[in-house]
């Protein structure tokens, strides 16, 4: 292709950022999308656990929060941590911005499709904040939507309008995510640099595209899911909302529908949903602590594996939510044994990033101490999940704050850990621009300290009985002793937060007044680090990468440095 | 038998640890990276890798749809085995009502669609057929019997979507409305859901016949009615799996 058509050609594919199909754009456009439902989930946070301790405190200018706030806050909090923020931002946006680069490739399969799929997810975001501002506020039913409350108008202030919004954003944010899952498989399978055999894959892909897997099956189903209950809601149909119920004194027409069934079908989708936050999570940790230790990853093909497994087990399990809803005991001992047996895929990752570690030759920089707090945070966390897989165990724990530890430390920190590393790790590829270390050493040893000083007692609080999801329960005596250590969770989360401050002036400050960064500042071994920083518009262009080497090919004694890129002459 | 082997014989490089194997990749597979295009993929934009691309993602939405109707089949039957026991009675209560099928309609709406599926496939090949003659650089030869088969499918999807509806209307006609009973919901649901997908597989079967006024490349055309293709058999499929199910699990 002569130059003049490629410049035109890269004209095309300028980031205008409306309707660009470029996968960076789209990447960091997804980026900052989850960055405001971070911001706005956070604040949430804040606001709870403000009430929790100081039940009447006036906040600026939303006055004292009602009971029916808080579970509209507790709503919107789980529901825009885990939708918008841990399945969107190592998934649809590191994923989107680096899968092609890292497999070679000049683009996404669909690059329309992707783009497509990032607009619909603008929306339902949208749709979903717009909650906050309509009759009746939010939806107070929880991310998870349990019906009867769910599924009648009647059942609360946040039942009607704010509820049916939810509905329609999830919706819509199954869709995008089935559009972007889509592109990710089609792009693994079909258009991988010559040489780049699947076990010549980063870890990183491997993990996005198992999620993307997850995502094609799980999505499809919540979104008939939703569906259906806004037939409930709407048409009249009964599927969930059982018989006899009175709401307010008023007798409802429905009958025979089963609050279950939707529980099934919630967590059939819920629980590879955790796995679809978590996998590309994982998938970034093994990648960064191989390149940050420079050594092999250890066990690249155990590591493999342990992903498929996670992701195929993932499917098995969703019966454990449901222990304390009178499941049969037999189905309770299945789902609990099954549940058990992800510790063995879980035990072989976290003993190979050990592995990878121990003996190297490793480098403090920021994203290597964020991916060694998330290997940290994934064991404490971890360890909670075999006692809550047993059912006897659950039955006593289900509704404490154990549980809010239990799936804080797993699930939301690791996870943020790992958007943490990832940012740090990615940020000269994405933006040009090197980010300030000392900074992200401070940013790294608060939040370290900071989400251990803040769900690690919740553990205590849980064992002690202190129920989870209530507004307010000043009246309970035994509660009433816990205050004070709820206060001290309080005063971490604050320090947490504030925290995180020094991440956003980092973040910004370096978006723009950062020291440029070279081709590859890390001595990283994947494709993505042979393009310029920040990676160009064209990506590879014209050039199609020969893959030659394995992806972590660190610590070569006959190299002249001391790895070998993926594409490197063959030796 | 040939006397010269064709397999080359690489030396075993040695192993640099870090993932992949060291030795040269394998050659018979799936996908990009060598496996089973011996390097020679082409680029991005090529027609082959066009197509390759969109039958991957063709597969996966077949995989994401196939989750939605799994799940509403087995909505399907934990409703229709939801009751409770009745202790006066001593006996099991359900609330579901058997429904009574238009079978005349339904098979009819069937044999439209078999019959559909049928034309894509014609249309399918003939297309293949044109592409190969253009590879060779010939004009393809006018066949008299070469109907347009692609706008005759058309016809039929319209007129299969035109049937559901007369079940439909026979249906609210018997007064079995979406609300009336889980069967009745179900049933709606179903059948519902699959019209709103053949709708989908419409659209862009419609995209390959406006081709010409759309100035549509020829490639795109042959792409979309050959992915679609496999999305329409897998309809007519599925539509004789919804059929099944309603028929024999009528409660």
């Amino acid at each position: 292709m002569s130059s003049s058509v490629r410049s035109k050609n890269s004209r095309r594919m300028t980031p205008s950022y409306l309707f660009s199909t470029d996968h960076k754009a789209i990447g960091r456009a997804y980026f900052f999308l989850s960055l405001a439902a971070v911001l706005a989930g956070a604040w949430l946070s804040l606001l709870m656990r403000i009430h929790l301790v100081w039940p009447h405190a006036e906040i600026p200018f939303l006055g004292e929060i009602k009971p029916e706030n808080y579970l509209a806050q507790l709503t919107m909090h789980g529901t825009l941590m885990v939708f918008f923020v841990l399945s969107t931002v190592p998934q649809a946006g590191f994923g989107t911005f680096f899968l092609p680069l890292q497999l070679g490739a000049s683009n996404m399969a669909f690059p329309r499709l992707t783009a497509v799929g990032f607009w619909t997810a603008l929306v339902s975001l949208f749709v979903l904040m717009a909650a906050f501002i309509v009759p009746g506020g939010a939806s107070s039913a929880g991310w998870t939507q349990y019906p009867p409350l769910s599924a009648l108008a009647s059942a609360g202030p946040g039942q009607g309008l704010g509820t049916d919004l939810w509905l329609v954003s999830i919706g819509l944010f199954c869709l995008s995510s089935l559009m972007s899952a889509v592109g990710f498989v089609a792009t693994t399978v079909r258009h991988r640099a010559p040489g780049m055999t699947w076990l010549r894959m980063p870890l990183t892909c491997w993990s996005w595209f198992v999620t993307s897997l997850l995502i094609l099956l799980a999505f499809g189903i919540l979104l008939a899911a939703v569906v259906l209950l806004m037939l409930d809601r709407h048409a009249g149909t009964s599927f969930f909302i059982p018989g006899g119920l009175l709401v307010s004194g008023k007798a409802i027409a429905h009958a025979g529908g089963s609050p279950l069934m939707w529980q099934h079908l919630f967590w059939f989708f819920g629980h590879p949903e955790v796995y679809i936050a978590i996998l590309p999570a994982m998938g970034v940790t093994s990648h960064l602590l191989s390149v940050f230790a420079r050594k092999p990853v250890f066990g690249y093909k155990a590591m493999v594996g342990a992903t498929l497994a996670i992701g195929a087990l993932g499917f098995m399990v969703w019966g454990h939510h449901m222990f304390v809803s009178g499941m049969n005991p037999y189905a309770g001992f299945a789902f609990s044994t099954l549940t058990t047996a992800i510790a063995v895929p879980s035990a072989i990752k976290t003993f190979n990033w050990v592995a990878t570690l121990y003996g190297g030759r490793i480098r403090y920089a920021t994203p290597l101490l964020f991916s060694a707090g998330f290997v940290s945070l994934f064991i404490t966390g971890g360890l909670t999940g075999p006692i809550l897989a047993q059912p006897a165990l659950d039955t006593y724990l289900h509704d404490t704050y154990f549980v809010v530890a239990h799936f804080h430390l797993i699930m939301a920190m690791a996870g943020v850990f790992a958007i943490f590393s990832a940012t740090y790790f990615w940020f000269p590829k994405m933006f040009g621009r090197m980010m300030n270390e000392t900074l992200g050493r401070w940013h790294f040893w608060i939040t370290l300290l900071g989400a251990y000083a803040t769900f690690m007692p919740m553990h205590l609080l849980g064992i002690a009985g202190h129920p989870r999801r209530y507004s307010e329960l000043s009246g309970v005596q035994y509660v009433a002793a816990m205050a004070p250590l709820q206060k001290f969770v309080t005063l971490a989360a604050i320090v947490t937060l504030v925290g995180q401050l020094i991440f956003l002036v980092n973040l910004f400050w370096s978006m723009f007044k950062g020291p440029a960064a070279k081709a590859n500042p890390w001595e990283c071994s994947t494709l993505e680090w042979t393009l310029n920083s920040p990676a160009p518009v064209e990506g590879f262009g014209d050039r199609r990468p020969q893959v030659n080497h394995g992806p972590y090919e660190y610590n070569v004694s006959l190299a002249e440095k001391d790895f070998v890129m993926q594409d490197a002459a063959a030796s | 038998m040939p006397i010269i082997s064709d397999r080359v014989e690489v030396e075993r490089k040695p192993r640099l640890g870090g993932g992949g194997p060291g030795k040269i990749p394998h050659r018979r597979g799936f996908g990009g990276g060598d496996d089973g295009d011996h390097g020679n993929s082409g680029d991005f934009r090529s027609r082959e890798q066009r197509m390759r691309r969109y039958r991957v993602g063709m597969t996966l939405c077949i995989i994401s749809v196939t989750a939605i109707f799994v799940l509403l089949t087995m909505v399907y039957v934990l409703r229709m085995g939801k009751g409770r026991f009745d202790e006066d009675a001593h006996r099991w209560v359900r609330d579901w009502i058997p429904l009574s099928l238009p079978y005349l309609q339904l098979w009819t709406n069937s044999l439209v669609l078999l019959l559909s599926s049928l034309t894509l496939e014609l249309a399918r090949r003939s297309m293949a057929k044109k592409e190969e003659f253009a590879a060779m650089g010939i004009v393809p030869p006018r066949f008299k019997r070469d109907l347009p088969w692609l706008g005759i499918t058309v016809f039929l999807g319209f007129c299969f979507l035109a049937g559901q509806v007369l079940v439909w209307n026979i249906l609210r006609a018997q007064g079995a409305f979406l609300a009336s009973n889980p069967s009745r919901s179900l049933f709606y649901i179903l059948t519902g859901t699959h019209a709103v997908h053949l709708v989908g597989g419409l659209v862009a079967l419609l995209y390959a016949v406006a081709g010409r006024l759309l100035a549509t490349k020829f490639e795109s055309q042959r792409i979309a009615v050959e992915v679609t293709g496999w999305y329409w058999h897998y309809l007519a499929f599925l539509w004789f799996g919804i059929f099944a199910l309603v028929h024999f699990a009528r409660g």
